[in-house]
């Protein structure tokens, strides 16, 4: 008995790291630059094609590959910002929305032309290795993922209170016009901000290919549990949006266990409607941190 | 044969003859007689007339969206056999009519599927439709080539595609019998088999486990588990925590690629040792064993058709192979030969009258030739537009490739045990 309830509680916990780091990236660009973007999935997809095609034709083991995704999407990120949506911040939300929608399907379709829509996998020694401790078993690829992306959101937390960009970071998040008026560049700190949310889709593209099949529309998977879990964890807000991740990641699994296999999506969104209907901010709180 | 063909005719003069006289009889004499001379030089030449015209056949398979990857190959083959009938001298009857494929992307979506079906075939003038691959689609396909009056023959195994439709045909297995074959096989593999059967809640999953349920008890096999689970999930580890917690022997999982993949590796990780019954859908294609690599070995499986079933279905598999660098997969197969069913009904329909090809396929009765590539090797549909003879096979993942392995009279290898 509760073996079982452990072990669905460390599936969770598990599969919620991955979560964490796609609801972080959108949690920031929301946060910093006040659009959503539709199209981080795309993004999550891109990491893993990224990491896939290294391991297939260079031999380089996923995790390492995490290098190359990394930058290159913070590369992608800061261009996206600086040449696309940099245009549409206005006083008008549509053309925002519109905007990452569109990128959204531009890149989707694009996979499915350049890489076709098969399922492509990545074998590694660890693949398909576990730890097991009594009678609970830990995916060791999984667990890689799992601490990765901890150490990660870690370093991003860091990076968010210490460092002079970071703190101008927040201050835009605050209050963009304040901040803009103490001198910070928006455009400089929107472009960080871009790069370093694309950046993290990448790691979790990268995290994931040892145990999941990239293919063009996986990124649509990763989306929704990422606009939950910011919406849960307050918009805009870093920690909100890890915790409410880890959560969603148990809650799914327990759902799973106890509810049916079908459910577990039930039990999160049952999770999301009541904490708005008590907390309507999220479980973050009112303030953007 | 000959009647079919003079009926048109005869009740086109009938409506020349009987209404315009009574109404305008002197005045548009000429018209009159002008029509009744083009109605019967239409009925003495009916089949040049009508040679020229190649006949579309509709084709619906879903070459984006999630189950692209399936449509793209079930497309490769449509082409495939489509070519085969041209170059061995299209429809004779139509004085060798070559056949004219009409591809529509249903985008593993069922409401454009709905819209795709309705456009194809108001848009064109087609005899008869094969689709969708998946039996989502396939129903709602089926549903609007019913109302339209055209013949759609369909692999798909959902057994709702037999009822209350008269213009449906599946010529191969039903979800129920690929149940019936499953629970067998698990007996071979264990004396006291404990199954867990999970699958994906749509319409292909909650059929063919359905029938698991139902027919168990009489097969002597033990459900310890039964569980519905959606499609896509992003981690099967808390479903084979279940499984695991269930003390079966024997796990039966109705599902597609993706998630079967993260079902068998995740299994492997648990260490659970347990045979695994794939059944269908992902299971069967190539791509499978190309994912999961040697984990996939000894895993076996049900199809609606194999490569390796009959030297028509091998000569096919060749060809395939050769274009597309993969084995000939179910249900990729299993179109070729409904497309030479399409033909053996166009052949004795003599018209590409959508109407006239279902009567045709009705009647179809076929033993030899590419047309009864199917386990069993006969074709004849009932009532309810089921292959009377119908029957999947059981297969198993033997070095690599998909061998047919039970029943008996179908195995072409013997069954590896775990």
């Amino acid at each position: 008995m509760w073996e079982t309830v452990a072990q669905a509680v460390i599936n969770g916990l598990l599969i919620g790291g991955i979560y964490a780091l796609v609801s972080i990236g959108v949690t920031l660009i929301f946060g910093v630059v006040k659009i959503v973007n539709f199209a981080q999935g795309e993004f999550v997809m891109i990491g893993m094609y990224i990491s896939f095609f290294l391991s297939n034709q260079f031999g380089i083991d996923p995790l390492l590959s995490l290098l190359v995704s990394m930058p290159v999407l913070f590369v992608f990120g800061v261009l996206i910002q600086h040449f696309l949506i940099r245009r549409v911040l206005g006083p008008n939300d549509m053309p925002q929305i519109f905007l990452t929608f569109a990128l959204s399907l531009l890149l989707l379709n694009l996979a499915l032309m350049l890489f076709t829509a098969n399922y492509r996998t990545v074998h590694t020694s660890y693949s398909d290795e576990a730890l097991h401790i009594g009678g609970l078993y830990i995916p060791v690829a999984k667990l890689i993922a799992f601490v990765v992306a901890m150490l990660l959101s870690g370093a991003l937390w860091v990076f968010l209170h210490v460092t002079d960009l970071g703190k101008a970071m927040r201050a835009a998040a605050q209050n963009r016009d304040v901040a803009m008026l103490m001198g910070i560049n928006p455009n400089r700190v929107f472009c960080v901000a871009l790069g370093i949310a694309l950046a993290l889709a990448g790691a979790a593209g990268s995290l994931l290919m040892p145990f999941y099949s990239a293919y063009p529309f996986v990124g649509q998977v990763f989306v929704l549990m990422a606009f939950v879990a910011v919406v849960l964890g307050t918009l805009g807000n870093v920690i909100g949006a890890l915790i409410a991740s880890l959560m969603m990641g148990i809650a799914e699994s327990l759902g799973i266990q106890y509810v049916g296999a079908d459910s577990g999506l039930i039990v999160v969104f049952a999770m999301l409607l009541l904490t708005l209907a008590f907390k309507p901010t999220g479980l973050g709180g009112g303030k953007a941190r | 044969m000959k009647k079919d063909r003079k009926d048109p005719v005869s009740a086109n003069n009938a409506g020349v003859d009987l209404t315009r006289p009574k109404r305008q009889s002197r005045r548009r004499f000429l018209q009159k007689t002008g029509g009744i001379l083009a109605a019967s030089a239409f009925g003495a030449v009916p089949l040049r007339g009508w040679a020229a015209d190649p006949v579309n056949i509709g084709a619906l398979y879903p070459t984006t969206g999630s189950m692209a990857q399936i449509g793209i190959g079930c497309v490769a083959a449509a082409r495939l056999a489509i070519e085969m009938v041209n170059d061995a001298g299209g429809i004779k009857s139509l004085g060798g009519a070559k056949l004219n494929l009409i591809l529509s992307d249903v985008q593993s979506d069922t409401t454009v599927t709905r819209t795709e079906t309705d456009r194809l075939i108001t848009g064109n003038k087609l005899s008869a439709i094969h689709g969708c691959f998946a039996s989502a689609l396939t129903l709602i396909a089926s549903e609007v080539a019913e109302r339209a009056k055209v013949p759609l023959i369909t692999g798909s195994s959902s057994d709702q595609l037999n009822k209350g439709r008269t213009y449906t045909f599946t010529p191969f297995a039903r979800a129920s019998q690929f149940a019936q074959a499953q629970l067998q096989m698990a007996k071979l593999v264990s004396d006291k088999p404990k199954v867990a059967v999970i699958f994906e809640n749509t319409a292909f999953g909650t059929s063919t486990s359905n029938g698991l349920k139902e027919l168990a008890p009489a097969e002597g096999v033990e459900i310890v588990m039964f569980e519905p689970y959606s499609a896509g999930f992003t981690d099967a580890s808390p479903l084979i925590n279940k499984v695991k917690s269930s003390g079966a022997n024997a796990l039966f999982s109705v599902s597609y690629l993706n998630d079967l993949i993260l079902i068998v590796r995740t299994v492997k990780q648990v260490g659970l040792n347990i045979a695994i019954n794939g059944g269908s859908g992902g299971f069967v294609i190539p791509d499978f064993y190309k994912n999961v690599g040697t984990l996939a070995e000894s895993l076996q499986g049900v199809a609606h058709w194999n490569h390796d079933m009959d030297p028509n279905a091998e000569k096919v598999n060749a060809e395939y192979k050769k274009r597309t660098g993969e084995f000939l997969f179910e249900y990729a197969g299993g179109l070729v030969a409904q497309t030479f069913m399409i033909v053996d009904a166009l052949e004795r329909a003599a018209s590409t009258d959508p109407q006239k090809v279902r009567a045709a396929l009705s009647s179809l009765d076929v033993s030899s030739g590419y047309a009864a590539m199917a386990p069993g090797g006969k074709v004849k549909f009932g009532p309810d537009g089921k292959n009377v003879y119908g029957r999947p096979v059981g297969v198993q993942w033997q070095s690599g490739d998909l061998a047919s392995v039970f029943p008996k009279e179908d195995a072409r290898k013997p069954l590896m045990k775990i």
